[in-house]
Order: C-alpha cells, then sequence, then structure tokens
C-alpha cells in the first residue's frame, strides 16, 4: 500500500515515514501543501494523510484540488484545531476521516486500514476469499485456517490484490506500491514473488487463487465472503 | 417623559397657554375700555339731549315734555331711565315703572358723578349731574339730572367678544399643537428608524445600520456601525488566535510523542502528553466558546449545521450500518455562535455514533411558550448501551473543576455542559426509547 503524508513539522513527518514503512507501507512525503497536491497528482497513492494547518497552501485547498482532479484515494485528516468546524469543513473538501492531535500512532493506523479496506468495499478489518482470509491488523495470512507465513514483500503484494479481489492489477502498479522510488525496477521480481505466493497459498495447485492476465496484470479470483 | 416628542410638545404648549392667556387679558382690557367709553358718550349724550329738552313744570317742577322726549324714556324696561330731581320735586320717566330704581343721592350744585347700580336685576351705570339756574343764587331750586343705561348689552357684547376669544384662541392652539406634532413625526422619522435598525440588529436579523441618515445622525450610525465590525473582528481574531494556540501547542505535543522511544509509549510521559492535550482542548475550547449571539449576528438555521454534520458524521463511521435520523422543525433557530453550536451537536451526536449500534436520532424544535433562553430543544437518543449513573453525575456534577474534568475520556459531554452553562440553558440525561442514552439540551432560540 502506498501512503502519502503530507506534514510540515519534520520530527513528526518522520515519524509517521518511520512506522507506517515498519507497518508494512510504502511511503512518500510532503513538506507543504504544494508537494504535497503535487505528489498527490502525480503519485499511484492508495492513501494520504494531510495536516491540516500547512505552509504555502492550506491542507484543505490540498485536498479540494486532489478531489477536483477526481483522484478518489481515501484521505485522512490530521488537525490540531480540535473542532467540528474544521472537521466538517475538512469532509466537505472530500477527506474520509480525522483524527486530532496529538495523535497515538495506533490511531492513524487503525484509520488508514480501515479507510483502505473501505475503499476496497471492505466492511471489516478480515479479508475473506474464498478460504483464502487476510487480516489487516495482524497482518497474517490463514488459508483453510492454517496461518502462512508470508515475507512482508509477499504480504503487501497480497493485501493489495485481495483489498481489490475481482479488479485486474498490472505488474506496474504492484511495482509501485512495493517501492517508495520511482526508477524502473525489474518487473520479473513481480513475477517470482507471485509465483512464490502462488506455491504458499495453493501448494497442491488446487484453488488457483491468482490468475495472470496475459499483458494485462494479476487478478485475485476467490469470490469475496458475502459476510465480510 | 422618556419621550422626546412628549417633552418638545409639552415645553412648546406650556408657554404657548401663557402667551394666549396674557393676550386674552390684554384684548379683553382693551375691550372693555373702549365699550366703557362709548358707554359713557351714550350717556353723555342721554344727558345733554335730557337737559335740552327739560322745561319748568306748572308746579315748579322740571322735566321733558312728551312730545320732544326720546322713545325709549316712555317704554317700560326699555333699559334707558331718567330722573330729575330737587328738594321738592321729582320726575321719573315712564320707563322706570314698576321698577325699583335708585338714582343716588341729590347733588351739590356743579357736581357730576357716574356710579353703578341695580334696578331691580338689571344693572345700569347711572350719570347724575347737578345744575343750579342762574336766577336761582342759593341754589334752592337746583335740580339732579339722572340718566340710567342698562348694562346688560354691554355685558352681553363682552360676554360674547370672550367666547369668540376664548374659541379662537383655543382652536388657534389645536392647530399649532398639531402641526408641531406632525412635524416633530416628521423630523423623529430618522431616529426612529435608527431605533428600528439597533432593534433588529438585536434580533439578529440584520447585520448592522443602513445608510442615508441625516446629517446629526449619519455620525451616531456610522460609529455604531464601527463599534458592530470591530467588536465582530475582535472576537474573530480572538477564536483565530485560540486555534493558532491549540495548534502551536499541540503539534509540539504530537511531535513529543511521535519521539518517545517504542518502549515508553505506555508510559508517565506518554500518559502526561494526554492529559495536558486534554487541558488545552478543554480550556481553549472553554475560552473560545462565546456564551451568546454577537450583536448583529443572525440566528443560526439548526437544520443546516445538523445536515452538514449528519453529512461529516457518515463519512467517519462508515465502517458502521448507522442510521442517523434528523427532525428538525421547520425555521428552528439557535440565537447564539454558529461555531458554538456545531462544537455541541457535534460532541453529542459524535458521542452518540461512537456507542450505538446502529441508530441516533436528532430531534430539534423550538418551544413557543418557554423562557427565550430555553427556547430550542434538542434531543439526541441512541440504541447504544446508554450513560451510567455514575457518569451522568461526573458529567452533570456542579463545583467539579474544570481541569480535573478533562473530556476526551470516553465522554464528549464535559464540554457540552460548559456550553449549555454559558448560555443558561439546559442539560439533562436519561433514556431513550431507543434503548440508549437521550441527551436534552435546552438553549436560546427562536
Amino acid at each position: 500500500m502506498r501512503v502519502l503524508v503530507v506534514e510540515d513539522e519534520a520530527t513528526l513527518r518522520d515519524s509517521l515515514k518511520e512506522r507506517l514503512a515498519a507497518a508494512g507501507f510504502t511511503v512518500d512525503v510532503a513538506r507543504d501543501g504544494n508537494e504535497g497536491l503535487f505528489a498527490g497528482l502525480e503519485y499511484p497513492l492508495d492513501v494520504a494523510i494531510v495536516d491540516l494547518g500547512l505552509p504555502n497552501l492550506p491542507g484543505l485547498e490540498v485536498i479540494r484540488r486532489l478531489r477536483a482532479a477526481r483522484k478518489t484515494f481515501p484521505i485522512l485528516i490530521l488537525t490540531a484545531r480540535d473542532n467540528w468546524q474544521d472537521k466538517v469543513e475538512g469532509l466537505q473538501a472530500g477527506a474520509d476521516d480525522y483524527v486530532a492531535k496529538p495523535f497515538h500512532f495506533e490511531e492513524v493506523l487503525a484509520r488508514l486500514q480501515a479507510l483502505l479496506r473501505r475503499a476496497g468495499g471492505w466492511a471489516s478489518p478480515q479479508l475473506t476469499c474464498g478460504s483464502v482470509s487476510l487480516d489487516t491488523r495482524a497482518q497474517s495470512v490463514q488459508v483453510g485456517g492454517a496461518p502462512v507465513e508470508l515475507t512482508t514483500f509477499e504480504y503487501r503484494i497480497l493485501e493489495h490484490l485481495m483489498l481489490r479481489a475481482g479488479d485486474v492489477i498490472s505488474k506496474t502498479e504492484l511495482t509501485e506500491r512495493l517501492y517508495d522510488q520511482d526508477f524502473e525496477r525489474d518487473s520479473n521480481v513481480i513475477e517470482v514473488l507471485v509465483g512464490r505466493l502462488r506455491r504458499k497459498l495453493d501448494p497442491r495447485d488446487e484453488l488457483h487463487p491468482i490468475e495472470t492476465l496475459r499483458g494485462r496484470g494479476y487478478r485475485f479470483a476467490l469470490p469475496r465472503d458475502s459476510g465480510s | 417623559m422618556h419621550s422626546l416628542s412628549r417633552r418638545l410638545l409639552l415645553s412648546v404648549s406650556a408657554p404657548l397657554a401663557l402667551f394666549f392667556g396674557v393676550m386674552m387679558v390684554v384684548l379683553d382690557t382693551g375691550f372693555r375700555a373702549l365699550s366703557e367709553r362709548t358707554l359713557r358718550e351714550l350717556l353723555d349724550s342721554q344727558m345733554v339731549s335730557l337737559i335740552a329738552a327739560a322745561e319748568p313744570q306748572p308746579d315748579g317742577g322740571y322735566a321733558p315734555p312728551p312730545q320732544v322726549r326720546e322713545q325709549r324714556l316712555s317704554t317700560p324696561h326699555s333699559g334707558l331711565y331718567a330722573q330729575i330731581r330737587s328738594q321738592q320735586h321729582q320726575w321719573r320717566s315712564p320707563s322706570t315703572a314698576g321698577l325699583a330704581a335708585d338714582f343716588g343721592p341729590l347733588l351739590v350744585p356743579g357736581e357730576r358723578t357716574i356710579t353703578y347700580a341695580a334696578f331691580d336685576h338689571d344693572r345700569v351705570a347711572v350719570e347724575s349731574r347737578a345744575i343750579q339756574f342762574a336766577d336761582d343764587p342759593t341754589g334752592a331750586r337746583a335740580f339732579t339730572f339722572s340718566v340710567a343705561v342698562s348694562l346688560s348689552p354691554y355685558e352681553e357684547q363682552l360676554w360674547r367678544y370672550r367666547q369668540r376669544l376664548v374659541g379662537w384662541f383655543i382652536g388657534l392652539m389645536l392647530v399649532l399643537l398639531v402641526t408641531l406634532a406632525a412635524l416633530l413625526h416628521w423630523m423623529l422619522r430618522p431616529v426612529r428608524r435608527l431605533e428600528r435598525e439597533i432593534h433588529e440588529v438585536e434580533e439578529g436579523r440584520r447585520e448592522n445600520l443602513g445608510a442615508g441618515y441625516p446629517r446629526e445622525l449619519a455620525g451616531v450610525a456610522t460609529h455604531l456601525n464601527a463599534l458592530l465590525i470591530g467588536e465582530r473582528k475582535r472576537v474573530a481574531r480572538y477564536r483565530d488566535t485560540l486555534g493558532n494556540l491549540a495548534h502551536s501547542l499541540k503539534t509540539p505535543l504530537a511531535v513529543m510523542r511521535s519521539s518517545l522511544p517504542g518502549e515508553a509509549r505506555g508510559s508517565t510521559v506518554s500518559a502526561e502528553i494526554d492529559r495536558m492535550s486534554g487541558i488545552i482542548e478543554h480550556q481553549l475550547k472553554r475560552a473560545a466558546a462565546s456564551g451568546g449571539a454577537l450583536l448583529g449576528q443572525a440566528p443560526v438555521d439548526v437544520a443546516q449545521v445538523a445536515a452538514e454534520l449528519r453529512g461529516a458524521l457518515l463519512k467517519v463511521y462508515a465502517n458502521k450500518d448507522l442510521s442517523l435520523e434528523l427532525a428538525v422543525g421547520p425555521g428552528t433557530q439557535f440565537v447564539g455562535d454558529r461555531g458554538d453550536l456545531m462544537e455541541l451537536l457535534g460532541n453529542i451526536l459524535d458521542n452518540a455514533c461512537k456507542w450505538c449500534r446502529s441508530r441516533v436520532r436528532l430531534t430539534a424544535g423550538s418551544d413557543e411558550s418557554a423562557d427565550p433562553r430555553e427556547r430550542l430543544s434538542l434531543v439526541m437518543e441512541d440504541d447504544g448501551p446508554g450513560i451510567s449513573e455514575a457518569d451522568r453525575a461526573r458529567v452533570l456534577g456542579r463545583g467539579v473543576r474544570a481541569d480535573q474534568n478533562v473530556p476526551g475520556h470516553g465522554l464528549g459531554l464535559a464540554m457540552v455542559h460548559d456550553t449549555v452553562d454559558l448560555y443558561g440553558g439546559r442539560l439533562s440525561i436519561d433514556t431513550s426509547p431507543l434503548g440508549g442514552a437521550r441527551v436534552t439540551v435546552r438553549l436560546p432560540g427562536r
């Protein structure tokens, strides 16, 4: 999952970057409103955290312009002025949730994950497709009730595919979600990771959870559980 | 004496009445002097004709013969009477017939008097003159000639004159006062407009005073407007400063928290950061809550604020299968600051959304019969677990110091309580028919 953090306070920004990365996110950072707007318009993001009190371009305006440019990824507001007027304005401008400063990181993380689930059409933190189930809070995966050990990259790819189960996701998109830099990556890496994932999830080659669509990308093929 | 026009009318009508009174006395005196002179002239001419017409009589008396006599002297009760009298003789005109007429005493020759008397009920002026003949050096045969004229025609004339005078003066005074009142009405029209506009500003139906006042009032209107705008700006700046203060205090706190090493995150430092942030939040919000409508501030449309909050809350609680019903009576208005209402409703509704299973209901309406400070009624209900007796007491408890009563730990209602207190409203908590908490707030409304 690729997240953008727009925060002018360096310590806070660095801390968020470090801990979000530790939680399995690919993190882009911006120091002010203009940088944030640029990153929001140019990078393939899954979610953004925007501080309302930003230099140069206010957070509200960043959000408005991103929405005007038809960017649909969820946005979480950080606000130090914890009043309803600001929250309502932020949410009306197009944000999806807010967290008041000084926040607990765990809360920010929980909100981010909830927003991502919502964006993928999931209601609970437990994503279940057929016999494969993934817990976004614990970052754990089970197949038929038995835990499966995944590496960080494998988990990220699976989470991304499952959050948008049924959609076709290109190799480029997956690559971008894994690395926070723009430079070219060998797409073979993705092929290798997906191959390893298939073996781990489906050792007997019965489920076929991940389809390959030649020239287009991958799709998580198992049906979503109606209860989740 | 609280009305300018009444003061002016009274202060004008008193001198006016005095002026008219004095005028009346002067005119009356003049008229009476004139009629008295006319009367004397009449008496004189009657006297002269009487003396000229009188002839010696066979019995030694004196009398005017009937054929040369003034007609009125022969008509009884005509109003003109005469008498010619000496020590031995007396002649009275036939007009005195049947009257108790007393023309006064005999006079010494050369003497002349004018007196007033009453012949029965008829008031008369009597002129008497004593005449001594040339062939009577002792004056033994001296005659006193008297002529009496009834005063009633004159008195009647005077009475009529006075009546007319009073009538005219009263009429004139009324016309003057009515004209003056009309003038005042016209002159004070801008003052009344000023009064009306200030009232409208008080009621929040207009933001400031209009233009186009006469020169004498334009200054007042301009200064009042400046005051209104200045006050609004001052409050806005004050709140802005408080907001900035909150921002600049809380960002370092957020930095502090984020710089704590992993193992210290549940430590005392972290707890103290929570406490500080709670206090900043609470105290600054208390300071920013205005607790009243600013002059010229329009009443707040409750439905609009509620709808905005509903949109925001549905977004925030999108994970929850939430039904947030709004039942706001049409035209329900809150007389106070929009931000205050937003905080209050936001906190209560947020709480309700947090704790409910699926239903939250806001009912708002205005109660015309209630005290103006409690006219707006807001009822928030949910189907959650409700608020325990202990928590109700904690929220509603008086005498709890604000900094001990740090909000944000489960109940955002302490802030709500403060706001309601500031507005002199009422807050109560009980159980809703939906099963959860019911928070009822009464605030100034319309």
